[in-house]
């Protein structure tokens, strides 16, 4: 089947897959209980509980509130939360827009650096390069993201001073437009350089902090599947041929190490997401992490299923993806089967 | 890189394209050095096909890949011996400017194991070009065959391509830079960029088709059907067979000197085997080929091999013209092999296998590797090694390594 074809016929399947995932965020969710006490105070006497519950919704069966909640979703209503005590609507895309600027360039960094840094080490097995990267990789692995970023912090903020924590400089931010919420882009839409080196220099920190840990799987996952391919007889084949050893690494063995490496990529991103509310609350930069955090302790649902949802339509665009790279790469691959 | 650098002193006979003398490769292992390949020494006529036979595991794929500096090291030790080889053609790609490749230095005689990575490259798929036994194994899954076969044309045909597609005078400047980068596969992304947009698109078009030209001629040359369409496949949609024609297509592209085929039938069904087997034949007489051909099936050898030698456990016991070793062989190894070979003349019943197993090639002692599985063994056997002897002076080229005839 065509690459084409295939992509088509997965989004066709998307809403599908949006739908369920509704259902079971809705079901588990609402398995915590009544969501009733957010909206309610102390000095409220059982009329007003009463009367809020009807407000909400609440009085009535728990797959009728599925529907109201989904009627509520369709409208652009995504329920109040009590944490923020502001509609969920209106909180939520800034920070959701800064959450993601920041897991992206995690991301980037991640698959960039890993990418490199693996190709760099198989190509020199054993060698001291290889050493060094393993130890970096292995404590990539191993150290907690909340001491590494602590790390960082300490270092490149308190003492030295090169790096600031935050999101970006209002002064500079204030003056341009919004449009998508992430400040890089809004900056470099606007035009404005200097805001946008801002942006870069805020957001390095707390991308590399986050993004190390995947670096490290990522590393360590194309070191031993290049190893693996440089023992094949293609690639002694193509030396035959007479290619540069340049050639011979990066056109055939790095494409098929490639394979097993993108699998391991899309899993890292559901990392990194989970790690934005600690690299967030570290850096103290305006995402999701902070409220969402208190909104799971206090019980607020409706923040809660937003950002699942949300999160959860990530995931499925994700593995489109990483599927149709793989696809690529692969093409021993039969797509839709 | 100065050319002359290259060359050794030796001589080589007028008829000869290659000698190989008193090669060892060991291997290092955690029980000791594997002594894969242990003095082995035999010569390739020009335009002859050499067999060499032995069981799996006795050095014979080693050997080969030598000759192309395939050998990784480490684990691999080069630990002594030659291999000298003669460049018979003159060369296409350095326009009489004295290549390694070339003969026009006068001066044309190689160690292949003396020459540097760049060197030995300028060789590899230009004068000596290889088979491998696992087509499967060894095209890239990722790529498609046109990709694959042109990498050999990019590599060393880089003035054919341009005169091919006709822009010879079109190398000026920025043009040539760009093209030339794109046909040694040095492009980075600017570059690149740069080639999708005219005006430069137009000449990597063009670049493009040439190079098609020249893949549809080589896999024609191997007799498949239709080899416009099949370029376009990826060696997985395309079967063992056709995978092999691929691989000698793409072996013989740059009419090599030396063509090394190791084991180049084994992977493939019987009926394919002969068909490769024949094509591989035809294609060393049209072109005058000289062939290492690399197997362990005897009867096969025979069937297409002028000369052929003989290896066990790492070292050559029996070599000489291929009708004489299998109607009188010598060496005691050799007849083993042969009378456990089916024969249409001899009588039906069993077949004679030869005792015992291959010795352990760790730290071997000295002695004749096959003295523990020989019928006739003599006392000296043992601990004394046999050297590689003309039997007699009437036939030089027929040596046997055995005590038995000293």
């Amino acid at each position: 089947m065509q690459i084409r074809d295939y992509i088509i016929r997965r989004l066709l399947v998307l809403p599908v897959l949006i739908i369920g995932t509704s259902i079971i965020v809705f079901a588990l969710t609402r398995i915590g209980g009544s969501p009733i006490g957010i909206y309610l105070s102390h000095e409220m006497n059982p009329a007003e509980v009463q009367e809020m519950k009807e407000r909400f919704h609440l009085d009535k069966p728990v797959p009728v509130q599925y529907f109201y909640w989904i009627k509520g979703v369709t409208q652009g209503d995504l329920g109040w939360s009590g944490v923020a005590s502001a509609p969920v609507v209106d909180v939520f895309p800034k920070k959701f827009a800064a959450t993601m600027e920041l897991a992206i360039a995690a991301g980037i960094v991640a698959v960039s650096l890993g990418i490199a840094l693996g190709t760099f080490a198989g190509a020199r097995r054993n060698k001291l390069a290889d050493h060094i990267i393993r130890v970096v990789s292995v404590s990539g692995a191993s150290m907690p993201l909340f001491w590494f970023a602590i790390l960082l912090l300490i270092i490149f903020w308190v003492w030295l001073g090169w790096f600031p924590i935050g999101r970006s400089d209002p002064n500079l931010f204030e003056a341009i437009p919004h449009p998508t919420g992430f400040y890089t882009i809004d900056a470099l839409l606007a035009g404005n350089f200097a805001a946008f080196r801002d942006a870069v220099w805020h957001l390095i920190m707390p991308a590399v902090a986050l993004g190390y840990g995947a670096t490290a799987i990522i590393a360590r996952m194309m070191r031993s599947s290049l190893i693996e391919e440089l023992q094949e007889d293609y690639v002694d084949a193509a030396k035959a041929k007479g290619l540069a050893e340049r050639v011979v690494l990066k056109k055939h063995a790095r494409r098929n190490a490639l394979i097993p490496t993108v699998t391991v990529i899309g899993l890292t991103f559901g990392f990194l997401l989970q790690g934005t509310v600690v690299a967030e609350i570290i850096f103290r930069w305006p995402g999701l992490g902070r409220w969402m955090a208190s909104a799971v302790l206090r019980g607020d649902q409706a923040t809660i299923m937003t950002y699942v949802m949300f999160t959860s339509i990530l995931f499925l665009i994700v593995n489109l993806v990483v599927d149709i790279i793989y696809a690529n790469l692969d093409r021993r691959v039969v797509l839709g089967e | 890189m100065s050319p002359d650098t290259a060359y050794t002193s030796d001589s080589l006979s007028e008829n000869l394209i290659a000698s190989v003398t008193d090669l060892k490769v060991y291997f290092q292992s955690k029980q000791g050095m594997v002594h894969s390949v242990d003095g082995v020494s035999f010569d390739i006529v020009d335009g002859e096909m050499m067999g060499l036979v032995g069981e799996t595991g006795c050095g014979k794929s080693v050997t080969a890949r030598s000759f192309m500096q395939l050998i990784q090291t480490p684990p691999g030790v080069l630990a002594g011996g030659k291999i000298l080889f003669k460049s018979q053609k003159n060369c296409n790609k350095c326009n009489g400017s004295r290549c390694v490749a070339c003969s026009k230095t006068g001066k044309n005689i190689l160690d292949l194991l003396s020459l540097s990575e760049s060197q030995i490259r300028e060789l590899r798929g230009e004068r000596i070009a290889m088979i491998f036994q696992d087509p499967g194994k060894a095209l890239n899954p990722g790529l498609t065959i046109r990709t694959q076969l042109a990498e050999v044309f990019q590599e060393h045909r880089e003035n054919d391509v341009f005169k091919k597609a006709g822009i010879t005078n079109n190398l000026d400047g920025i043009n040539g830079y760009l093209l030339k980068k794109y046909i040694r596969q040095e492009l980075n992304l600017i570059t690149k960029l740069m080639l999708k947009f005219p005006p430069f698109s137009g000449f990597r078009k063009k670049v493009d088709k040439a190079i098609d030209g020249l893949v549809t001629e080589a896999l024609a040359e191997t007799q498949i059907p239709n080899p416009n369409k099949i370029m376009e496949r990826y060696p997985h949609e395309l079967s063992g067979g056709m995978k092999q024609r691929v691989m000698i297509a793409q072996a013989i592209a740059c009419n090599p000197d030396l063509l090394i085929a190791d084991e180049p039938t084994t992977a493939l069904d019987v009926t394919v085997q002969a068909r490769v087997l024949d094509l591989i034949k035809d294609l060393q007489k049209r072109h005058q080929t000289s062939v290492l051909y690399i197997s362990h099936d005897l009867s096969l050898v025979r069937r297409i091999c002028d000369r052929v030698a003989v290896m066990y456990a790492g070292k050559i016991v029996e070599t000489g013209d291929a009708e004489i070793i299998f109607n009188n062989p010598k060496h005691p190894y050799t007849q083993g092999l042969i009378k456990a070979l089916p024969s249409m003349t001899h009588e039906r019943g069993k077949l004679e296998a030869i005792e015992g197993m291959v010795p352990e090639l760790i730290n071997p002692k000295s002695g004749c590797r096959f003295a523990s599985r020989c019928k006739q063994k003599k006392s000296n056997c043992e601990n004394n090694d046999p050297e590689l002897k003309v039997l007699s002076n009437k036939d030089k080229s027929h040596k046997v390594s055995c005590f038995l005839y000293e």
